[in-house]
């Protein structure tokens, strides 16, 4: 770098992105500690290190081919043509935003002098495929084993979610000019399918031991530990704040990026390059947790564990459309999110015997899929792209956003990418033996042989004179 | 190995090559098979013991509560 302004605008993005990763870790540590405070004593351990292996497994997976998808699909292959290259093969050419530049052996895929930006890119992105990972982890506690749990973490974490990320939450994405797809936060490219991918799992997986009596009637399994849960969802909430910032650019000139003859409009962006500002997202963000509060208050009655999920359903709402709502239109937003999920998720479990420890499918899934269709609505007519304006079904241009597309994204998104994948994958690891784990460890605890040394060493130490 | 050994000489070129690690360009490959062995590696060895683990615990048939006797002082 040789001009300094250029260099301030380079260093302050890579900084900024970079924030956004350490912010985004907290979410982590609040889905670990969210999901040890929710599991009995007995599984405790086995629980955490499910959660925390998803870490490197998901990170390695990530950086051999997770991060090359994402450049690679956004044209399908074969739905709609590139507008780098014209084409609806998968992007792999010489152009700048080729896939080719993050296959896991390019030189941009380590410490660079030429490139600032790749590293904490393809960062932010991580901690987002963590994310849909730890999503589907807290679903299935205590009864899953560490092999098949690991297996489809990098499904989802590393694969189906990236697919999506390129078809819908990428400014050259075939969902964006057939559909006018728009999901600025992710409603449904993180959460609709991480939760669909946990239902369609769970199908297979069954229930825990005692969920359910001998007629069917749920039983509650409540957090072991709610003052865990209640730490663990507010440093969730904290990561969220990082996570909206990561899904910005943080700086940008829109003039020539829209091929405007001399002008210049500096600005943030969303994913999709359109304008929208930190400072407005604030609001959303934080109005849509109230939303969601609010609203989890009254239907659950109080009950500590799903008023701060609502929090959380509100935010995940809200947040297809939270770069562009008024802050009351994403508080409304959001309660009614909050509201659907939780209603949702006792008739599911009571129709389908679906033992969601979490509510993952419900505060994500749900939540998500609902987001998306309401931002139909709510944003009818907005272009989901600035490069230009078409209509539906076209494909060579960019579709306004509208109803059904968001209602068919919200399928793709659920469904297609997430529950059809989960309930394969876990069909093919059942049938090989190796999703659930006996039913005779599953009573004694995950943890019985960790639990039994421990209190050989504890005597032994008491016991002992020298 | 070294790709820089002087910084003087490596940023005053005409063009400042950006890769800087070890073996640029010539060992990327290699190392992304090596990461990869090691991945597949770590499931094949974590897969066997919890295998093993999990076999063993079953042969036990515990208690519901047989834990409990575990729980440690300390």
């Amino acid at each position: 770098m040789t001009d300094q302004l250029g260099a301030l605008t380079t260093i302050f993005t890579e900084f900024y992105y970079w924030v956004t990763v350490v912010l985004m870790f907290l979410i982590h540590v609040g889905f670990c500690m969210y999901e040890v405070g929710a599991s009995r004593y007995k599984h405790h351990q086995h629980t955490l290190m499910k959660n925390t292996m998803l870490i490197p497994l998901v990170t390695v997976t990530w950086f051999f081919f997770g991060w090359w998808i994402y450049w690679a699909f956004p044209t399908g292959p074969g739905i709609a043509p590139s507008i780098m290259t014209e084409s609806t093969a998968l992007i792999t050419d010489d152009s700048t935003f080729s896939a080719k530049w993050y296959l896991a052996n390019s030189e941009f895929m380590a410490i660079n002098l030429g490139d600032h930006i790749s590293g904490v890119f393809w960062a932010a992105f991580l901690l987002f495929s963590w994310t849909a990972a730890s999503i589907v982890s807290g679903a299935i506690i205590e009864r899953i084993t560490t092999f098949a749990f690991g297996i489809l973490a990098i499904a989802i974490g590393s694969v189906f979610w990236t697919i999506d990320a390129a078809w819908g939450w990428h400014f050259d994405g075939w969902m964006l000019k057939i559909l006018g797809y728009h999901d600025a936060y992710a409603s449904g490219v993180i959460h609709a399918i991480a939760g669909g991918f946990a239902l369609g799992v769970l199908v297979v997986l069954g229930p825990r031991i005692g969920k359910f009596s001998s007629s069917g009637e749920p039983r509650n399994i409540g957090p072991r530990n709610p003052w865990l849960v209640t730490v663990g969802l507010f440093l969730i909430y904290t990561g969220f704040w990082g996570f909206y910032a990561a899904c910005n650019i943080p700086i940008f000139d829109l003039g020539p990026e829209y091929g405007m003859e001399g002008v210049t409009y500096w600005t943030a962006t969303n994913i999709y390059v359109t304008p929208t500002t930190l400072s407005g997202i604030t609001f959303n963000f934080l109005m849509s947790l109230s939303g969601g509060l609010l609203a989890g208050y009254v239907v659950a009655k109080g009950d500590p564990f799903w008023t701060y999920s609502s929090g959380l359903a509100g935010v995940i709402c809200a947040s297809a459309g939270n770069d562009l709502y008024h802050p009351i239109q994403a508080m409304i937003i959001g309660m009614i999110g909050v509201v659907i999920a939780y209603k949702l998720h006792y008739w599911v479990e009571r129709k389908f015997k679906i033992d969601d420890a979490v509510g993952a499918v419900a505060v994500h899934g749900y939540a998500g899929f609902v987001g998306l269709v309401i931002c139909g609505f709510v944003l009818n007519g907005y272009p989901s792209s600035g490069y230009s304006v078409g209509a539906m079904w076209d494909g060579s241009t960019y579709a306004s956003i509208n109803p059904l597309g968001q209602f068919l994204g919200a399928i793709i998104m659920f469904g297609v990418l997430g529950m059809l994948p989960g309930y394969i994958i876990a069909k093919v690891l059942s049938g090989m033996g190796k999703l659930r784990i006996p039913r005779e460890v599953e009573i004694a605890g995950l943890d019985y042989e960790m639990m039994e040394e421990a209190k050989k060493d504890e005597k032994a130490v008491s016991s002992a004179t020298r | 190995m070294a790709t820089v050994t002087n910084w003087i000489d490596h940023l005053s070129a005409k063009e400042v090559v950006g890769a800087v690690y070890p073996g640029a360009g010539s060992t990327e490959t290699l190392l992304v098979i090596l990461g990869i062995v090691i991945w597949i590696g770590w499931h094949v060895i974590t897969n066997k013991s919890e295998s093993e683990e999990l076999s063993r615990l079953a042969k036990k048939r515990h208690g519901a509560n047989d834990h409990k006797d575990n729980i440690t002082d300390w």
